[in-house]
């Protein structure tokens, strides 16, 4: 492919290639870095504007470090579901095949696929925390919590993107995808803390506080106002890797089955 | 059976089964969503939130529908079946007068579901009959006039790549956002930061909301009737001239 000398890894200078194939195809077809960095950044600002006042005025705490973290991760969400949205297409006119067929280890093209989407969820994630400096966010913590705080999201889309190549090469079309996007954003937005947990009706509270998102959202607060979240982090990171379990083989074996398919007109 | 008739017929049937759900779970979801996580929050003053929220969450799911048009109908228009219908001896509109009375059908059935989960959480209709077809009548006209413009816009883009992969509607999702939540139909407008406060008191959303609540309630000033008619009409006029051009020009 390329006569550059081979890293010391080909597994992963293989996964780069494939990588590599999906930001030129993003930078070609605006849809992926529009739902990954527009939505998600007017999302935060729109929101912002319509309860910053009002949840001022209740807690006396500023919003903001809840809601950009929501909104990263809500953009990583809706990347990625951009992203799934061509795979069946991609199944059916037989590119996937044609990956499969190529002179590389075939697992690369599925690690390229998440080394891709991982970046796309730092350059985000990045750019939505700046856009929420020039709102009055103050990023209080040193370099380590500067890395973890853009490491979540990393670890949280992997793992989403996984459900969505699972959901996504089985599915006819995209559509299907909207059932999965809308309650893990949903799921996402209630952890924010704005509203107010205390707002909510008191049989909610359990479901609020033990669901997914939460303890992300709440590593990344605690993180941005310059304190180390532990526990929040410990319970990410055990949620992250149960998840992982479970969908991992499902991604591969629909993978798999999609590549080895032929396509539909090929 | 007319060509319109059998090409409407033809879209319920394909259509209505996979796209229903949506219809009905978009309003009642974004209604739930938006009056618990908000109740609490935003102050409305005399009136309770579910009342004054209702309004903004029709348009909110009229835009959202609107968007799924867009996919239909770049969809409808790239098809064969789409190049077969233009070398017919019907008129060229009558696939876009199929896909807009579609689009009725389905704006009636969102309005009933939003309605149905208002009521459960404490939305009342409190006019009289002639409040209430006022209520439908704007409603069914916005969503012919968001649809018309949702169509121009997929026959527009069915050649292009972002147009095959489905994707088109997701762009519009950042106006359709900024539209509704920097509106009055979600708060009062002293919620807003001050500098904001021009766009979100006259633009179109918080003015055909502030109708419908009116409706609502029973008790509507001419003069918010009057400028909410006058924008349905405008946006009916010009998007229905962007439609009919769209459908043509592609022959």
């Amino acid at each position: 492919m390329t006569t550059s000398a081979p890293l010391r890894s080909p597994l992963l200078y293989e996964s780069w290639v494939f990588a590599r194939q999906h930001f030129i195809h993003w930078r070609r077809s605006p849809l992926v870095p529009v739902q990954s960095v527009v939505f998600p950044t007017f999302l935060l600002i729109t929101y912002y504007l319509l309860i910053g006042r009002s949840v001022m005025r209740i807690t006396g705490s500023d919003s903001l470090y809840g809601l950009v973290p929501t909104c990263a991760i809500a953009g990583a969400f809706s990347g990625s579901l951009a992203v799934g949205l061509g795979i069946s297409l991609e199944r059916d006119v037989g590119l996937l095949s044609r990956f499969w067929a190529l002179p590389v280890r075939r697992a690369s093209a599925l690690t390229g696929r998440l080394i891709a989407e991982a970046v796309r969820t730092l350059v985000s994630t990045a750019v939505i925390t700046a856009v929420g400096i020039g709102l009055g966010l103050r990023f209080r913590g040193g370099p380590v919590e500067l890395l973890l705080y853009l490491l979540v999201p990393v670890m949280v889309v992997i793992v989403f993107a996984m459900v969505v190549i699972a959901v996504a090469v089985r599915a006819k079309d995209g559509t299907v995808l909207i059932w999965i996007g809308l309650p893990a954003i949903t799921a996402v937005f209630a952890s924010s803390g704005s509203p107010p947990i205390e707002s909510l009706p008191s049989w909610m509270w359990p479901l609020l506080r033990f669901q997914p998102m939460e303890p992300i959202v709440e590593s990344m607060r605690t993180l941005a106002q310059g304190g180390l979240p532990w526990w929040p982090l410990l319970w990410g990171v055990l949620w992250t890797i149960a998840g992982a379990a479970v969908v991992g083989p499902l991604a591969v074996r629909g993978y798999r089955a999609a590549a080895e398919s032929g396509g539909v007109r090929g | 059976m007319t060509a319109v008739a059998a090409l409407t017929a033809r879209m319920v049937r394909n259509t209505l089964r996979s796209d229903l759900p949506f219809a009905v779970l978009a309003p009642a979801g974004n209604f739930i969503i938006f009056n618990l996580a908000l109740r609490n929050v935003i102050d409305t003053g005399e009136i309770r939130y579910p009342q004054y929220l209702l309004p903004v969450i029709i348009v909110q799911v009229t835009l959202l529908g609107a968007l799924t048009t867009v996919d239909r109908a770049t969809r409808d228009h790239q098809s064969e079946f789409g190049l077969r219908l233009r070398t017919l001896p019907i008129s060229s509109l009558t696939p876009l007068t199929a896909r807009m009375l579609y689009c009725l059908i389905r704006g009636v059935v969102a309005l009933v579901a939003t309605i149905v989960s208002g009521y459960v959480f404490g939305f009342r209709l409190l006019g009289g009959p002639g409040h209430f077809i006022l209520f439908v009548l704007f409603v069914l006209a916005l969503t012919l006039a968001l649809s018309l413009v949702a169509d121009a816009i997929g026959v527009g883009v069915s050649n292009s790549h972002i147009g095959k992969t489905g994707g088109s509607s997701q762009i519009l999702l950042v106006p359709q956002m900024m539209l509704t939540m920097l509106s009055t139909g979600m708060a009062p407008v002293d919620s807003f930061p001050d500098w904001l406060h021009g766009f979100v008191r006259y633009q179109p959303v918080s003015q055909v909301t502030d109708t419908l609540r009116g409706l609502a309630a029973g008790n509507v000033a001419v003069s918010s009737v009057a400028s909410s008619f006058a924008w349905c009409l405008g946006l009916l006029v010009a998007f229905g001239a962007i439609a009919v051009r769209m459908q043509r020009r592609t022959q």
